[in-house]
C-alpha cells in the first residue's frame, strides 16, 4: 500500500503558439501510491488533461514535456524512446477517455478491441485473449459478456461502452490507470454505477487510479488524494479529507462555494462566484497567477506565492488560511 | 397564479428508419404529457438523457410541433399562434452557446437580432436596445463590436440570454443553460438568471440533468423518464421525500462534495429500456427496485395531492384522503 508507484517532479508541458509559447503546465509534483486513488481537479484548461498526456507520452505534436523526475515503477520515464513506451502503454498503465464513442472504435466488434492490445503484449493467442476478454466484461459487470464480445458499439449505451472502455484498460492487467472525466459524458444514475465499479477494482486489484475531473462530488466520494489544479499549476493538494474539510486556497475555497447544494445551500439565494476570467498562459508568468481575481490579493502576490505545508496538505499562497 | 402554459395529454412521435427496407418504428420521444407553467415560477424539467426533455422544450418553443395534444399559450391555442407572435413570448437559452451564436455577427447584432426579425425601432434604436440588455447581464459595452470568439464560454452564455430578453418575453426555456459550462461560471450564470426572474417576473422552464442546479432554481420540478413526467412536485417537497422510485434513484445518485460518504447505490441495474420498443406497462419497472406484477401489465397515471403527483402503482395505493388514486377516474 505505502509504495509509490509513480512519482512526478517538476513537470512542465509546453506548447508552441503562432503568438508565443503557451504553458499549458507549469512545474507540477505529485505522486501516486499503489492502490490509491488522487484525483487531479479543475476547470477546462487549467492543464489536469495535458498532465495525464504527458505521463501516457500521448501529447499532441507541438506539445513539448519536460519534467525533473518522472518515474513509474522504478522506470525513468523521460529518457523512455517511443518504442519503449509501446511496450507500457496500454500494459502497465492504461487509460481511459471521457466519451467512450468516440474512443472506440465503430467498425470492429468490442470483442476485437479489447483482445487487440493483449495479444499485442502478452503474445497471447486468440482463445486465451476471448477468455480474459469475457472475464473482464463479467467483471465490470455486464450480462450476457458472450454476446456482448461480437457486438458493435453502437449496439451499447453509453454506460456499456464506459464498462467496455474500463475492461479494456483492465485487459492486460495494469498497474496504473488513468482516468480522463470518465463519467462526465454519462447520465447521473450511471455515473454512481461507474465510480463504484472503479472504487471496488481498485480495492480488488490495487492498483492505482489517477481521476481527473472538474466535478468537486465526484472528488469528495472516489479520491485518496486531491490535487487541485489552476491555470497549469497545483496551488493546492493534499488528503481528500482534509482539502473539503479545510480548504487552505482561495481557489479552492470559491470552488467549494460556487456548488449549489440540496440540504446545504439555500435555494434562490446567491451561489459564491469567482469573479474574472482565468489570465492567459501564454509567455512569462510570474507571481500567483489567481490574484486577479482573488478578494484576498495583495501586492506581494505579484511574487511567486510561498509553499505552505501542514501534515498531508500543502498550497502555494500568502497566506496561511484564506 | 394564472397558467401562462397548459399542455394536456402532449405527444410526439418520429419515424425512425430501421434499415431501407424495413418498416418504419414509431418513437414516442415524449408521450402524454399533462403540464401547467404558472406565472412567475421556475418549472425543472430533470431526467436523463433521451428522456424527451428537449424534445419537450422544443414543443414548448413552437419550435415542434406536438403529434397529438393541445397546448393553450396565455388561454389560446397553440396552433392558432403564429410563430412571431409566441416567439415574443417564449424564448430559448441553449445548452452550447459555442454553436447557437452566429460566429459571423458581431455580439451587438446577435443580440439586436429578434429585433430585426420583428422589424422593432431603426438599426440605432436596435443597437441602443441591446446595449441596455448586454448592460443589465454583465456584459461591458466593449463587446458590442466584436465576435463570439473572442468570448468565454460564460460571456457567451450572457450574450445568449440578452438575445432571450430582448424581446422581453414571459417565458424563457433554458435548455442545459449550464451544462457546458466551468462551475465557477455556473454559479454566475444561475445568480444571473435568479435576478434577472426578481427583476423583472420572468418564467423559466429550466431543463437540467443536474439535480443540486434544479433544486437550487427551481420552485417546481417534472422528473421525466422515457417521455411521460413520473413525478411532478414542489421542489422543496420532492427533495424532502421523494415519491417515485426513479426520483429516489435520482437524488440518491446526486454526488455532494463531502468525503467519507462512499458512492451511492442506485439499484437502478443496468437494463436501460429501448425507446423504440418500450417496456410494457409502468415504464420504469425493468429498473424498479420495488417492481411488482401490477407494474408489469398496467401503466401508472400520475396521481397525488396538488403539491405531489407521482406515476406509480405504490403511490397511488398510498395516496391520503386527498389524493386520487389512477383507478378511481
Amino acid at each position: 500500500m505505502a509504495d509509490t508507484l509513480l512519482e512526478v517532479e517538476g513537470l512542465s508541458v509546453d506548447i508552441k503558439t503562432g503568438n508565443g509559447t503557451l504553458h499549458t503546465v507549469r512545474n507540477i509534483s505529485f505522486s501516486v501510491k499503489r492502490g490509491e486513488t488522487l484525483c487531479l481537479v479543475g476547470e477546462s484548461g487549467c492543464g489536469k488533461s495535458m498532465t495525464s498526456l504527458a505521463i501516457m507520452d500521448l501529447l499532441p505534436k507541438g506539445a513539448k514535456r519536460s519534467a525533473r523526475q518522472l518515474v513509474f515503477a522504478g522506470e525513468d520515464l523521460t529518457s523512455k524512446k517511443a518504442d519503449q513506451f509501446n511496450v507500457l502503454r496500454g500494459n502497465r498503465m492504461a487509460m481511459i477517455f471521457q466519451e467512450p464513442m468516440t474512443a472506440l472504435n465503430p467498425a470492429y466488434t468490442i470483442g476485437d478491441q479489447l483482445m487487440e492490445g493483449y495479444r499485442r503484449h502478452k503474445s497471447a493467442g486468440i482463445a486465451e485473449a476471448r477468455d480474459r476478454a469475457v472475464f473482464l466484461l463479467n467483471k465490470v459487470g455486464i450480462a450476457a459478456a458472450d454476446e456482448r464480445f461480437g457486438q458493435y458499439p453502437h449496439q451499447l449505451s453509453g454506460g456499456l461502452r464506459q464498462r467496455v472502455m474500463i475492461a479494456m484498460a483492465l485487459m492486460c492487467g495494469p498497474e496504473l490507470l488513468i482516468a480522463d472525466e470518465p463519467t462526465t459524458a454519462l447520465d447521473v444514475t450511471i455515473q454512481a454505477q461507474i465510480l463504484r465499479l472503479l472504487a471496488e477494482l481498485r480495492e480488488e486489484l490495487g492498483i492505482a487510479i489517477i481521476l481527473i475531473t472538474h466535478d468537486l462530488g465526484v472528488v469528495a466520494r472516489i479520491a485518496d488524494q486531491v490535487a487541485v489544479m489552476y491555470a497549469g499549476e497545483i496551488v493546492e493538494q493534499g488528503r481528500a479529507t482534509d482539502i473539503f474539510s479545510d480548504p487552505r486556497h482561495p481557489y479552492t475555497r470559491g470552488l467549494i462555494d460556487c456548488i449549489p447544494l440540496p440540504g446545504k445551500t439555500t435555494p434562490g439565494r446567491k451561489l459564491g462566484v469567482i469573479p474574472g476570467v482565468v489570465p492567459s498562459l501564454i509567455g512569462e508568468i510570474t507571481g500567483c497567477t489567481f490574484r486577479d481575481r482573488c478578494a484576498h490579493a495583495e501586492a506581494q502576490c505579484r511574487e511567486p506565492p510561498p509553499p505552505r505545508q501542514v501534515p498531508h496538505h500543502s498550497w502555494r499562497c500568502i497566506l496561511e488560511d484564506a | 397564479m394564472t397558467a401562462l402554459i397548459e399542455a394536456h395529454d402532449v405527444t410526439r412521435s418520429f419515424e425512425v428508419s430501421a434499415g431501407m427496407f424495413r418498416r418504419k418504428r414509431k418513437l414516442h420521444a415524449v408521450n402524454g404529457i399533462d403540464l401547467t407553467l404558472e406565472k412567475g415560477e421556475v418549472l425543472g424539467i430533470v431526467g436523463e438523457s433521451g428522456c424527451g426533455k428537449s424534445t419537450l422544450a422544443r414543443i414548448l418553443l413552437g419550435l415542434l410541433p406536438p403529434t397529438s395534444g393541445t397546448i393553450r399559450f396565455d388561454g389560446r391555442d397553440l396552433r392558432t399562434l403564429k410563430r412571431r407572435d409566441l416567439a415574443r413570448q417564449v424564448q430559448p437559452v441553449f445548452q452550447d452557446p459555442y454553436s447557437s451564436l452566429n460566429p459571423r455577427r458581431t455580439i451587438a447584432s446577435i443580440v439586436a437580432f429578434p429585433l430585426d426579425v420583428h422589424g422593432i425601432g431603426s438599426s440605432a434604436d436596435r443597437r441602443r436596445e441591446a446595449l441596455k440588455i448586454m448592460d443589465l447581464v454583465g456584459l461591458p459595452a466593449r463587446f458590442a463590436d466584436r465576435h463570439p470568439r473572442e468570448l468565454s464560454g460564460g460571456q457567451r452564455q450572457r450574450v445568449a440570454i440578452a438575445r432571450a430578453l430582448i424581446m422581453k418575453p414571459e417565458i424563457i426555456v433554458c435548455d442545459e443553460p449550464t451544462s457546458a459550462l466551468d462551475v465557477s461560471v455556473q454559479s454566475q450564470i444561475l445568480n444571473l438568471l435568479l435576478e434577472l426572474r426578481n427583476e423583472f417576473g420572468l418564467t423559466y422552464v429550466f431543463i437540467s440533468h443536474n439535480l443540486g442546479v434544479v433544486e437550487h432554481i427551481a420552485t417546481r420540478v417534472a422528473v421525466m423518464y422515457l417521455g411521460r413526467v413520473v413525478e411532478l412536485a414542489e421542489t422543496s417537497a420532492m427533495f424532502a421525500n421523494p415519491r417515485h422510485p426513479y426520483t429516489r434513484a435520482l437524488l440518491s445518485s446526486i454526488l455532494t462534495p463531502v468525503p467519507g460518504l462512499g458512492i451511492p447505490e442506485t439499484g437502478l441495474g443496468l437494463a436501460f429500456p429501448d425507446p423504440l420498443n418500450p417496456p410494457s406497462g409502468c415504464v420504469f419497472h425493468p429498473r424498479c427496485p420495488s417492481a411488482f406484477d401490477a407494474c408489469k401489465c398496467v401503466e401508472p397515471q400520475l396521481a397525488g395531492n396538488g403539491q405531489v403527483r407521482a406515476a406509480c402503482h405504490l403511490e397511488s395505493f398510498n395516496t391520503g384522503p386527498e389524493g386520487t388514486s389512477a383507478y378511481e377516474s
